[in-house]
């Protein structure tokens, strides 16, 4: 592509070193790439798969997963969880998104640091943070008993919604990102001629902004689904001994049951959940790509 | 009803910002209160915390942190640049089957890569790679992906018409890989340098498998301590570590300025 037609008299010996070069640049990456990527995932799959004294094949280790009854319930635990967040990240990052799409002025800086910051911040100090907020004797119910609306600390912390609360938190500044993208896509003018023709703020944002942002909050959902479910550090400690998702069940099995068969169908289980969910949104995105170069007549 | 709508508008942006950042001031004033408590009682201000942090407990893991994330930014910048060279600026044979190649591991999440490589080092008996080397292999396959994506965007993204004009007035490949695309490229390499050293010193999915007793990072320290208690110094301690990743944005800021490249870098 850059080598357009101009290299008139090529050197034949340049060239020639030029034809190798590329394949030695790349060669590192895919090295690394195999090694400890292609091939441990490659040995994952097969455990998976494999009697552990015999080594002969076999599907044991997924009938476990399927009947014991605790595996299930932790898939479908992490599934709501992720649900959950990504229905809570859509609904709070959505106003955040409108203004830092639309806003003009000045504070439109300050709330695009204030949406990002946490990012930088970790998700060890994000955690840490809630568990001073939700604990027992935390901020929260502090305030509540303080004030004397509650007479016993409120259950906050250590189960599912101290989990969704904290990963919210977590994934929201790429929710928002996803959101603002896609709402900065929607022609201004569209809202200005619905509200000149005596639309009310409400209909404007409920026929125009919501349907035109629709692939944006799939989007958000989506990535706010699939970072939830992989999240480890947040339901380890805010969701307490009590809530496990995958991800802290597969800590589990590899760290303390040394049951490595077990955990590696765990994971592939984690895998699974995470694949099919991208390849919804693989589905839904290549779906409207079609459709709307159906309705423009191919845009762009 | 209009005025009503605005209302609720605003509100619902104001109170979203303040739970975005809430855990954060809670957290700087937790580091600076005498009691792990954050109460409504009142309190004095005690710099303690900040104190206790300089001792081998907390030092070790934040050198050690610094160094894997150092030496993982390094090799993946390294890598990455020449990956994204030979697949997006050579487009040698098969360059967009290869580029999948050295994205995918972004579809795979961190726990399960964790949990492959744990695994694969001790069925080979490599368990004594396990800790600090272990630790940076797995660092590299996560960050690789994310800066060849960014080399990448910046090497589709500039004029190649430059490339061009320099290949007419003469320039050999060589003169003008240095001259004129390596400066063009400049700060989405350094971006991607940036993200790597942060993701790295971060990262806890990956680390938990692979640290051993005496050979941890920073984070896993912090939450394998914070399950028992929720001791004030680690408030300080997360506090120091943000002021640290700051400064080296500000730094990689100074160098190369990707203020522009952030929305490549922000997935």
């Amino acid at each position: 592509m850059n080598s357009l037609a101009l290299d008139l008299h090529p050197p034949a010996r340049r060239r020639r070193t030029l034809t190798w070069f590329p394949f030695a640049a790349l060669s590192p990456s895919l090295l690394v790439l195999s090694v400890f990527f292609a091939l441990p995932m490659g040995m994952m799959i097969g455990m998976s798969f494999t009697q552990t004294e015999t080594f002969s094949p076999t599907l044991d280790h997924y009938q476990r997963f399927f009947t014991d009854g605790l595996s299930i319930a932790g898939f479908c635990r992490t599934a709501l969880m992720s649900l959950l967040v990504a229905i809570s990240v859509t609904v709070l990052g959505y106003p955040v998104a409108y203004f830092l799409a639309r806003s003009t002025t000045r504070w439109r800086a300050v709330v695009f640091a204030l949406a990002l910051a946490p990012e930088l911040a970790g998700v060890v100090l994000r955690t840490y943070g809630w568990l001073i907020i939700l604990e027992d004797r935390g901020f929260i119910n502090d305030l509540l008993l303080h004030l004397g609306l509650i007479s016993s600390p409120l259950p906050l912390s250590k189960n599912l919604f101290a989990v969704v609360v904290g990963l919210t938190h977590v994934v929201l500044p790429f929710g928002i990102l996803s959101l603002m993208t896609s709402i900065q896509g929607i022609d201004p003018n569209l809202e200005r001629a619905a509200q000149m023709l005596g639309a009310s703020r409400l209909a404007v944002i409920r026929t125009i902004v919501l349907p035109l942002s629709v692939p944006g909050i799939v989007s958000s959902m989506l990535i706010a689904f699939t970072m939830a479910a992989s999240a480890y550090a947040t339901p380890a400690l805010l969701g307490g001994a009590g809530f496990k998702v995958l991800a802290t069940m597969i800590y589990e099995q590899v760290l303390f049951y040394i049951d490595w068969p077990f955990a590696s169908v765990m994971a592939m289980s984690l895998l699974l959940m995470m694949l099919a969910i991208s390849f919804v949104g693989v589905r839904y995105e290549s779906r409207r790509r079609s459709r709307a170069s159906v309705s423009s007549g191919g845009e762009r | 009803m209009n005025r009503l709508i605005s209302i609720f508008y605003w509100f619902s942006l104001g109170a979203v910002l303040c739970f975005i950042t809430l855990p954060l001031i809670v957290v700087v004033a937790a580091s600076l209160s005498p009691t792990s408590a954050v109460t409504l009682q009142p309190w004095e201000w005690t710099g303690r915390w900040y104190a206790d942090l300089w001792s081998s407990r907390w030092l070790d893991p934040f050198l050690a942190s610094v160094k894997i994330a150092t030496v993982v930014a390094a090799i993946s910048g390294v890598l990455g640049l020449f990956a994204a060279y030979a697949v997006v600026y050579e487009r040698i044979p098969g360059s967009d089957a290869l580029m999948s190649c050295l994205l995918s591991p972004l579809s795979v999440p961190q726990i399960v890569k964790g949990v492959a490589v744990v695994l694969f080092l001790s069925m080979i008996g490599l368990q004594g790679f396990l800790g600090t080397p272990a630790l940076i292999a797995a660092h590299v396959v996560l960050a690789l992906p994310f800066v060849t994506r960014m080399v990448a965007t910046s090497l589709a993204n500039f004029d190649a018409n430059l490339d061009r004009a320099a290949q007419v007035l003469g320039a050999s490949k060589l003169q003008r890989i240095r001259l004129v695309v390596l400066p063009m490229i400049k700060p989405g390499v350094l971006s991607g340098v940036t993200f790597a050293f942060i993701i790295s010193f971060n990262n806890i999915p990956l680390s938990v498998f692979l640290v051993r007793p005496g050979d941890s990072t920073l984070p896993i320290t912090v939450i394998n301590y914070l399950e028992y208690s929720l001791d004030p110094v680690l408030a300080a301690v997360n506090v120091a570590s943000m002021a640290f990743i700051l400064a080296v944005i500000f730094l990689f800021e100074k160098i190369g300025g990707f203020s522009a490249q952030l929305h490549g870098g922000s997935k």
